[in-house]
C-alpha cells in the first residue's frame, strides 16, 4: 500500500491511522478569533464514511484473532447506523454476515443504507412508557439474537468493548498528535458509546496531560442521532468522566443550524454531530485567547437531508414545481 | 420483611430454568413487542400474540370462554398445568395474559418476576430461536370472573365517589394529557387527561432497577402511605388499553392481598374518547 499514491490492495488498508490519518481542515470563515486556531477532524473520509470506521476495525480484528468468526457467523449490533455501516462493509469484504439493530428514529436514509451494504435490518421502537432498568430495546434485542442465534451472530457491543476505546487511543489520538505536531491544546468530541472520548482522554493524559477533552453532549429529548445527553450514558460501560475537562449542554437545534454553516460558508459537508461540536468549540473560542483546537467531525451531511429538513423547514422551499 | 400475600403466583427466574422441560409446566411469552419471542425464547416456551389472539378480532373485547378455550387447547395446555408467564417490559401483557387466565379460571397461573427482561441479563438463561411442538388438549374454561373486570360505568361511579380508589397507572405525562399515548402506540384517543378523581400511580413504581417487583413492605408504603390508596376501599387501576393496569392490579390484589381489585380495560383508549365524559386536564 502506498498512501502518496493511494493505490490499495483492499479496503481493509485504507482504514485510517497515524500513517494514514483522516484530514484536519483548518476553520476560517467561522472562527471569530484568529489566534485560536480551530481544526475540524473529517471522520467521513474514512472509507465507510464515519468515525466508526475505527471502532468497528478493532473490533472486528479481536473477533477474528479469536475465532469467532465465519462466513457462517458474523455480526449483530445495536446502532444508530454507523458502527452498522461500518460493520456491514467490513464484513462484506470479508464475507461475514451481518444484522444490524436500529431504533425507529434512526434516519432513513441509514436504514437504507444499511441494507444498500449488505446487512440485515431490524428497526425497534425504543419511546415506549418510562420503565425501570429496561434498557434500550435496540440493545436488548441484539443481545437477544447474540443469546438465541449464538451459531449465527457474535456481538461485538460497542457499548462495552474495550477495542473500541482502543482504537481511538492508538489512531485518533497519535493522528492528532503528528497532525498538530504536538501543539494541540484542545480536543472537542461528542458523547455516544464514550468510546471516542474515552480513548482520546487515556492517550492524551499519557502524552500530553494539558490537552483540554471538551465533551459536548445535546439538550435532553434531542434528535440527533447517534448522540446522548449524559441521562443516556447508563448503557456505556466505556464513560470515564475523569478523562473530561468539561462536559458542556448545547441545544441540539444549533446541531443543525451550525452544520449549515459549516456546509454553506467553510465547504465542509458537516452532519448535525459536527455542528454540534462546532457549536461548543466556539463557545470554548470565545472565551479562551488562545489555543490550538481539534473537533472530531464524526460524520456528513449525507446520511442527514432527511433530518436537516425536518429541523430546518425552509430547506424545503422551492424543492418542487411552483 | 412482610411476605407478599400470595407469594404462590411468583416463580423466579431461577426456579423457571430448574424446570425447563418439566411435565405439567407450561411457559407462555406474551410481549408489547410480538417480535422478540421469535428472536429467542425460553426453550419449550410458546407464545401468545395480544393483538391477535388475545383479543376479540370483531368487537373491542377480551377474547370469549370459547375462543379462550380453543386458544389453550390449541397450544397444548391442559386445565391442570401450571403455566408461567413472561414477557418484555416488565411483563406488561403478561400481567394482562395472568388477568385473562383468572377471569377464565385457570387454577395455577404465574408470573415469571422480572420478565424477558431479567432472563436477558442474566447471562446463564439459554434463549433459543427452536420451535415449540405441542399436543392439542381439550381445555374446558369457567365462565369470566366479572369481579375481576371494571367496566365504564364502573369508573364512572368510581370517579368522584371518594368510596373507590380510581389508580391511574400511566406515565405522568399521559395522567396530565401532555401526551395521549406514548410515542409510536397506534392505539389512541381523542383527549387527553385522566379521568376526574383519578390517583397518578405509575405502573412502574412497583419494579426494581432489574424488572423484579419490590418488596412488600416497599409496595405497602409506595401504595398505600405514599400515593394515598385507602387499603379498605375497592380500587379499580386503568391504563391506555388495559395491559398497563393489569400490572398494578396484579400488584394490589396478589402482591398486597387487596380482595376487591377490577382491571378496567377499556380504559383511556375507551374513557378519552367518549362524548361529554368528565375529564380533569391537567
Amino acid at each position: 500500500m502506498n498512501h502518496q499514491t493511494r493505490v490499495y490492495e483492499s479496503i481493509f488498508e485504507m482504514l485510517p491511522n497515524v500513517d494514514n490519518p483522516s484530514p484536519l481542515v483548518r476553520i476560517n470563515r467561522l472562527n471569530p478569533n484568529a489566534d485560536f486556531l480551530l481544526y475540524a477532524k473529517l471522520e467521513w473520509k474514512n472509507p465507510f464514511g464515519s468515525l466508526k470506521d475505527r471502532a468497528a476495525w478493532y473490533m472486528m480484528k479481536a473477533l477474528e484473532e479469536s475465532g469467532e468468526l465465519s462466513e457462517k457467523r458474523g455480526f449483530v449490533e445495536p446502532t444508530s447506523g454507523n458502527t452498522g455501516i461500518s460493520l456491514a462493509g467490513l464484513a462484506g469484504a470479508r464475507g461475514y454476515p451481518m444484522r444490524s439493530v436500529v431504533p425507529n428514529k434512526v434516519p432513513m436514509e441509514k436504514k437504507l443504507l444499511l441494507k444498500i451494504m449488505g446487512s440485515q435490518l431490524d428497526v425497534v421502537n425504543d419511546e415506549l412508557c418510562p420503565a425501570p432498568g429496561l434498557g434500550e430495546g435496540s440493545i436488548n434485542l441484539a443481545k437477544t439474537h447474540a443469546r438465541a442465534s449464538s451459531d449465527r451472530y457474535v456481538m461485538p457491543n460497542q457499548y462495552e468493548n474495550e477495542h473500541n476505546v482502543q482504537a481511538h487511543e492508538e489512531t485518533t489520538g497519535p493522528e492528532i498528535m503528528r497532525q498538530t505536531e504536538g501543539k494541540v491544546t484542545h480536543v472537542f468530541v461528542t458523547l455516544g458509546t464514550c468510546g471516542t472520548v474515552t480513548g482520546l482522554g487515556r492517550y492524551f493524559r499519557e502524552h500530553k496531560p494539558d490537552v483540554k477533552i471538551y465533551a459536548i453532549q445535546p439538550t435532553e429529548g434531542h434528535d440527533v442521532p447517534g448522540l446522548r445527553n449524559i441521562s443516556q450514558l447508563g448503557v456505556s460501560k466505556l464513560f470515564d468522566p475523569s478523562l473530561i475537562h468539561e462536559i458542556m449542554e448545547v441545544d441540539y437545534e444549533l446541531a443543525y443550524t451550525r452544520a449549515l454553516d459549516l456546509c454553506r460558508h467553510e465547504g465542509l459537508l458537516a452532519g448535525p454531530s459536527a455542528g454540534l461540536v462546532f457549536e461548543g468549540a466556539l463557545r470554548v473560542v470565545g472565551q479562551e485567547a488562545v489555543g490550538h483546537g481539534v473537533m472530531i467531525f464524526a460524520d456528513d451531511v449525507f446520511k442527514y437531508t432527511s433530518n436537516m429538513a425536518k429541523h430546518i423547514p425552509s430547506l424545503m422551499e422551492d424543492t418542487s414545481p411552483k | 420483611m412482610a411476605e407478599y400475600a400470595h407469594a404462590e403466583v411468583l416463580v423466579t427466574t431461577d426456579w423457571v430454568k430448574e424446570n425447563i422441560g418439566k411435565p405439567g409446566i407450561k411457559f407462555v411469552e406474551i410481549d408489547v413487542d410480538t417480535t422478540q419471542y421469535d428472536a429467542g425464547h425460553i426453550p419449550g416456551s410458546i407464545a401468545f400474540n395480544w393483538q391477535t389472539q388475545l383479543q376479540d378480532q370483531i368487537r373491542r373485547d377480551i377474547i370469549s370462554k370459547a375462543e379462550f378455550e380453543k386458544m389453550l387447547g390449541g397450544a397444548g395446555i391442559s386445565n391442570n398445568d401450571i403455566v408461567i408467564l413472561y414477557g418484555d417490559n416488565n411483563n406488561w401483557f403478561a400481567a394482562y395474559g395472568f388477568w385473562l387466565f383468572k377471569m377464565y379460571g385457570h387454577k395455577d397461573v404465574r408470573l415469571m418476576n422480572g420478565g424477558r427482561q431479567k432472563w436477558l441479563n442474566e447471562p446463564d438463561k439459554p434463549l433459543t430461536t427452536d420451535p415449540t411442538h405441542t399436543s392439542p388438549t381439550t381445555y374446558t374454561a369457567a365462565s369470566p370472573d366479572l369481579s375481576l373486570r371494571a367496566f365504564v360505568r364502573d369508573a364512572m361511579e368510581a370517579s368522584g365517589s371518594g368510596s373507590v380508589n380510581l389508580v391511574d397507572v400511566r406515565s405522568p405525562a399521559e395522567f396530565t394529557g401532555e401526551i395521549i399515548a406514548p410515542a409510536g402506540m397506534t392505539e389512541t384517543a381523542q383527549r387527553g387527561g385522566h379521568i376526574p378523581g383519578a390517583k397518578s400511580v405509575p405502573w412502574s413504581i412497583a419494579v426494581q432497577e432489574n424488572g423484579a417487583f419490590k418488596s412488600a413492605d416497599e409496595l405497602r408504603k409506595i401504595y398505600f402511605e405514599d400515593k394515598g390508596v385507602d387499603p379498605n376501599k375497592p380500587t379499580i387501576a386503568y391504563c391506555r388499553i388495559g395491559e398497563r393496569s393489569s400490572h398494578t392490579w396484579f400488584v394490589l390484589k396478589y402482591l398486597l392481598g387487596q380482595n376487591n381489585v377490577k382491571n378496567y380495560d377499556g380504559s383511556w383508549t375507551e374513557y378519552g374518547n367518549l362524548i361529554s365524559a368528565p375529564i380533569e386536564k391537567p
